[in-house]
């Protein structure tokens, strides 16, 4: 019924009431159930912050037969990710979040030079309702996750806090395989092994960076860890694995009985 | 319908759009519908029906705005005005229908080969709440019946949309339709020493650039939508950063960024009465994830071919 509708909002179907409120807007990219649930969880959205940073990515060489990691470009990927993602956590703190949710990490080709690429990084800053502190990340600066509010909701509920997105980068040449080696296995089913050594390697190098930055957050584990792989408009054997998730912390107090056992359900309209 | 039928319809919309109001045949279709003279008609699904209808919200006709645009010196300013327009319109109908609110409001651009500019179009179902008061000024909701009814039981009524659009030229290139930069004439100049074709950096110049004017357009959203309610669900975000060659100068770059948004208006802190259970789906597929397509993806989003997130 109407009635379940708070007298606030009839006011303003009804046109009774129209204020803005200049001094007191927030923005966000958040869906309708991102925002509820960000509240059910005791955070209001303060603002959309943006950080971009444009790379212009120069040249490394890498030998026709040899699998080796580019390492300057590893740094540059890292590097600008990293300064998109810093001009981000400084818009936060500007605006006094406690952090930001629903991080979006993007990188684009700009059409008009293939070697400048723009990375931005997109989330809502958020702060506690109730102006509890404990939420900050290292160093009392803004955390930052991937999470979005549905994962920042039940992150919250398993006893975790998010802590900081931490993030590894390996740009890596895959060696070409030598007519000897391709015509000897002509006909055959084999392994390339080179093929399958540059992959796991240039893997193991992104996941170990990404570990490396939640030992160093304090973080007790990641969530939401993924893999990506690029090649960016590169050479055909240049690719680039990166590795992000969102580094967390327990929440202290919380207990495993705390969490309410899952309900099974089928949906039989699917 | 007789060709002098055909021109009379056509000279009252001339006269419509030209005055800022409805055709008279538009406007009585609208009173008919909201006066329960002829059937309701919504974009509504069956399950957003029956959960209007539970909290008193009813359908009454399915309306509209409808602006197509030239852009002369500013595209972005000029898709920030086409919406606005639109935006207008579609409020005019819904006052028309006597209506509390336009639900379920969608932005519509029709992909074309003819003409200059681009049409703007919002398409929603205007309704009314038991028991209400039509609204001299209905409120235009850019989410669907089932989220505007648990939006509205919430505390937090979607109250309009807001736009904000930037643009700003690197290096002054002058012209009529070109538009010029605003103290970045010299920089043009800074971005070619920062982009050496061996090294990999940061080009900061061009960063710091295009980083204003994404903040300024979400600062031109946030005062768009402050006129309206205290805060903006933005769900819609497009920018571009071009480059334009010059003759023995260093090219230009225009950047343009434009972000749409939901405006809603709620009581800071208010609570969210419903419990939330954590449940399992044991369906292999789930309705819960399918249907992501964005509902206003007039812009095509950001990525492109060859771009993709991280």
């Amino acid at each position: 019924m109407a009635d379940d509708i708070p007298k606030h909002a009839l006011e303003r179907l009804e046109g009774l009431r129209r204020e803005g409120h200049p001094d007191g807007i927030f923005t966000s990219d958040f869906s309708v159930n991102e925002f509820l649930l960000v509240r059910k969880a005791g955070f209001e959205p303060i603002g959309l912050c943006v950080g971009s940073c444009i790379y212009h990515l120069g040249f490394q060489f890498a030998g026709w037969g040899s699998n080796v990691e580019l390492e300057q470009l590893s740094l540059a990927m890292y590097e600008a990710r990293a300064l998109a993602m810093e001009r981000m956590k400084l818009e936060a703190a500007q605006m006094g979040a406690d952090g930001i949710v629903g991080v979006r990490l993007t990188v684009k080709r700009l059409e008009w030079d293939r070697k400048v690429l723009e990375f931005v990084a997109i989330g809502t800053s958020i702060v506690h309702a109730s102006g509890h502190t404990g939420f900050k990340g290292k160093d009392g600066q803004p955390f930052t996750s991937a999470l979005t509010g549905q994962d920042f909701w039940t992150l919250l509920q398993a006893g975790y806090r998010p802590l900081e997105m931490v993030m590894g980068s390996c740009v890596y040449h895959v060696a070409r395989r030598g007519p000897l080696a391709t015509l000897g296995s002509v006909g055959q089913n084999v392994e390339l092994t080179n093929f399958s050594l540059a992959l796991y390697e240039a893997r193991e190098i992104a996941m170990e960076r990404m570990q490396l930055e939640a030992t160093k957050a304090g973080a007790e584990g990641v969530v939401g860890a993924d893999l990506h792989e690029g090649s960016h408009n590169w050479a055909t054997h240049v690719i680039e694995f990166f590795a992000v998730g969102t580094a967390v912390l327990p929440i202290e107090g919380h207990e495993q009985d705390d969490i309410p056992d899952p309900k099974l359900v089928l949906s039989v309209n699917v | 319908m007789t060709s002098a039928e055909q021109e009379a319809r056509h000279a009252a919309w001339e006269v419509a759009l030209e005055q800022d109001r409805l055709p008279p045949f538009v406007e009585q279709r609208l009173r008919d519908a909201g006066a329960g003279r002829t059937p309701w008609v919504a974009t509504m699904t069956p399950a957003e029906l029956l959960l209007a209808k539970t909290h008193g919200v009813r359908p009454i006709a399915t309306v509209s705005g409808t602006c197509w645009y030239s852009f002369g010196w500013s595209w972005t300013e000029g898709h920030a005005e086409g919406w606005h327009r639109a935006l207008r319109r579609i409020g005019e109908e819904a006052f028309a229908a006597g209506a509390n609110a336009v639900v379920d409001v969608k932005m519509r651009t029709i992909k074309h080969g003819f003409g200059s500019g681009m049409d703007f179009t919002l398409i929603g179902t205007a309704v009314k709440v038991d028991g209400l008061k039509p609204s001299p000024d209905p409120i235009i909701a850019t989410v669907p019946a089932l989220e505007f009814v648990r939006l509205l039981e919430m505390g937090i009524t979607p109250v309009g949309m807001a736009v904000g659009a930037a643009y700003d030229w690197l290096g002054n290139v002058g012209g009529f339709g070109q538009g010029y930069g605003s103290n970045w004439g010299s920089s043009s100049w800074q971005i070619q020493s920062e982009i050496q074709p061996w090294s990999s950096n940061p080009v900061y110049t061009l960063t710091d650039f295009w980083e204003r004017i994404r903040r300024e357009a979400h600062a031109e959203l946030r005062r768009n939508a402050s006129a309206q309610g205290n805060g903006v669900l933005a769900h819609t975000h497009f920018g571009q950063l071009l480059r334009r060659e010059r003759d023995k100068q260093p090219p230009a770059y225009l950047g343009r960024h434009i972000v749409i948004g939901t405006v809603i208006d709620t009581p800071r802190n208010a609570p969210v009465p419903h419990g939330i259970e954590i449940v399992l789906d044991m369906a292999d597929r789930t309705p819960l994830v399918s249907g992501s397509v964005s509902r206003n993806d007039v812009y095509g989003g950001e990525i492109g071919e060859g771009e993709g997130p991280i």
